[in-house]
């Protein structure tokens, strides 16, 4: 696993960035972040398997502008990097752990970054006023790299602390089937939570269940 | 489309790299906006074009995909001369519509459709098709949204408010909720039967009965006793117990 530690790193930075900073093409999921994670270490099952369940995590955030929400493309990398190689109930379950906490984690540099960027901005405010092109882009710049340290720092973070709990935390089988079966319920109330709220359609939503549990007894 | 156009398309993907709480994406609108203020009377540096960078980079939010039609917009007004009291009332007029619409439009129906067409392709597939699915579907109206965006901007300047109205924009947040509460419906069954699959079949009703409670509990707690407590702490604190319970 180790050895797969630099290129996690690097998708790290790539999904850090997408999620916010640049061109928002939803790389950032979960779902997407956790599955090419798992190419990237060997496993992509491991990585879909953790990518899917954080997805239905995801679908109970709205990204709009000022709220404060956590970072699950970073958090579904950390994941992968515990869960890959492991038996699935042990990697799953401690890979979501892993997951949730530094999508937290990761989130909350996202808030102080925002606050960093204004204290900078105000000191370059007669500039900016002043329409000098040449500060609005040293700005701009410059709050890119920030972030891109940002999802640097916290990928490393991230992905350590997936490789350390893999290494340290003791974990039955038993807990395994506890975890997945909790984190599978939990995805699934926060996927429905969210897209009520969101889509204000709780009726299609129902539909949609109905329609989803046929499928799957005739699939 | 202008070289200037492209220029400035490309440059509204950083939009909100300098996001911050004084200026929300005001810094990454002036950024976007420079390559089409240079043909500005005056040229670069001139007083019209300081003008102009001064007002694009103040205060402004909206949401990222929509926010080119006010780079647009404001650009095509500076360029027909109108005054800069006019340009800040456009600005100010633009920034609620644009968010709401956004999030509706993208945040509240395109995301969920576009997962929920990943997640359940995924499960029914691969996860390879189901990851392409969701990149597919989704970039295709991103990237197609913020085209129309700056070209509907720039072809609205002062007037830019009747390109709101266009059909399609009008359908798609009509219909875009529904659809997408109806796709994430199905997705959920689809995923929940993928991740049983690996259970022993034995097993298989003892753990779909614990995972519903568990869904129940996440239900009842995040839509009537404590909805700001959101899923991901609700998530932790449940598998938290689920860890002690498992160890114990």
């Amino acid at each position: 696993m180790i050895e797969h530690a630099p290129w996690l790193i690097v998708w790290g930075l790539v999904v850090g960035l997408d999620l916010v900073s640049v061109a928002q093409t939803m790389i950032a999921r979960p779902l997407v972040a956790g599955t090419v994670a798992g190419l990237i270490v060997g496993d992509p099952a491991a990585g879909a398997t953790v990518g899917g369940i954080l997805e239905l995590f995801a679908l109970d955030v709205l990204p709009v502008g000022a709220s404060r929400y956590p970072d699950y493309g970073l958090g579904a990398i950390a994941a992968t990097a515990t869960a890959s190689g492991a038996p699935w109930l042990f990697g799953t379950g401690l890979g979501l752990v892993v997951g949730l906490v530094a999508a937290y984690g990761a989130g909350v540099t996202i808030h102080g970054t925002r606050v960093r960027n204004a204290r900078k901005l105000q000191g370059r405010a007669a500039l900016l006023d002043a329409g000098d092109a040449r500060a609005i882009a040293t700005a701009q710049w410059r709050a890119l790299g920030s972030d891109a340290v940002r999802a640097l720092a916290v990928s490393v973070m991230a992905i350590g602390l997936g490789m350390a709990a893999r290494r340290w935390v003791p974990i039955s089988s038993a807990a395994g089937v506890y975890l997945v079966v909790v984190a599978l319920g939990a995805a699934v109330a926060g996927a429905a939570n969210g897209v009520i709220r969101v889509t204000a359609s709780e009726r299609w939503f129902l539909f949609g269940m109905a329609g989803g549990i046929v499928g799957v007894i005739l699939v | 489309m202008t070289s200037g156009m492209v220029r400035t398309w490309l440059r509204t993907l950083l939009i909100q790299a300098s996001w911050n709480y004084d200026r929300m994406i005001g810094i990454g609108m002036g950024y976007a906006s420079e390559p089409m203020m240079r043909t500005l009377p005056g040229g670069v540096g001139g007083e019209r074009y300081r003008a102009a960078m001064a007002r694009a980079c103040a205060y402004f939010n909206a949401h990222p995909y929509l926010a080119g039609l006010a780079v647009g917009a404001a650009a095509r007004a500076e360029h027909d001369g109108a005054s800069g009291e006019q340009i800040q009332r456009l600005r100010q007029a633009l920034t609620g519509p644009l968010g709401s619409i956004g999030d509706q439009l993208v945040w509240a129906a395109l995301l969920p459709f576009s997962s929920a067409v990943g997640l359940a392709l995924t499960a029914w597939t691969s996860p390879l098709v189901g990851v392409i699915a969701f990149l597919v579907v989704y970039n295709t109206v991103h990237l197609l949204l913020r085209i129309w965006a700056l070209s509907a901007g720039w072809r609205g300047g002062l007037q830019v408010a009747s390109q709101l109205k266009t059909p399609l924009l009008q359908l798609g947040m009509r219909v875009g909720r529904p659809v997408a509460a109806f796709a994430v419906g199905v997705a959920i069954p689809a995923v929940v039967a993928w991740r049983l699959q690996d259970f022993d079949a034995v097993e298989v009703p003892r753990i779909l009965l614990g995972a519903a409670l568990v869904t129940l509990t996440g239900m009842i707690v995040l839509r009537r006793i404590w909805p700001s407590l959101g899923s991901l702490r609700f998530g932790v604190a449940v598998l938290v117990l689920a860890f002690l319970a498992g160890w114990l």
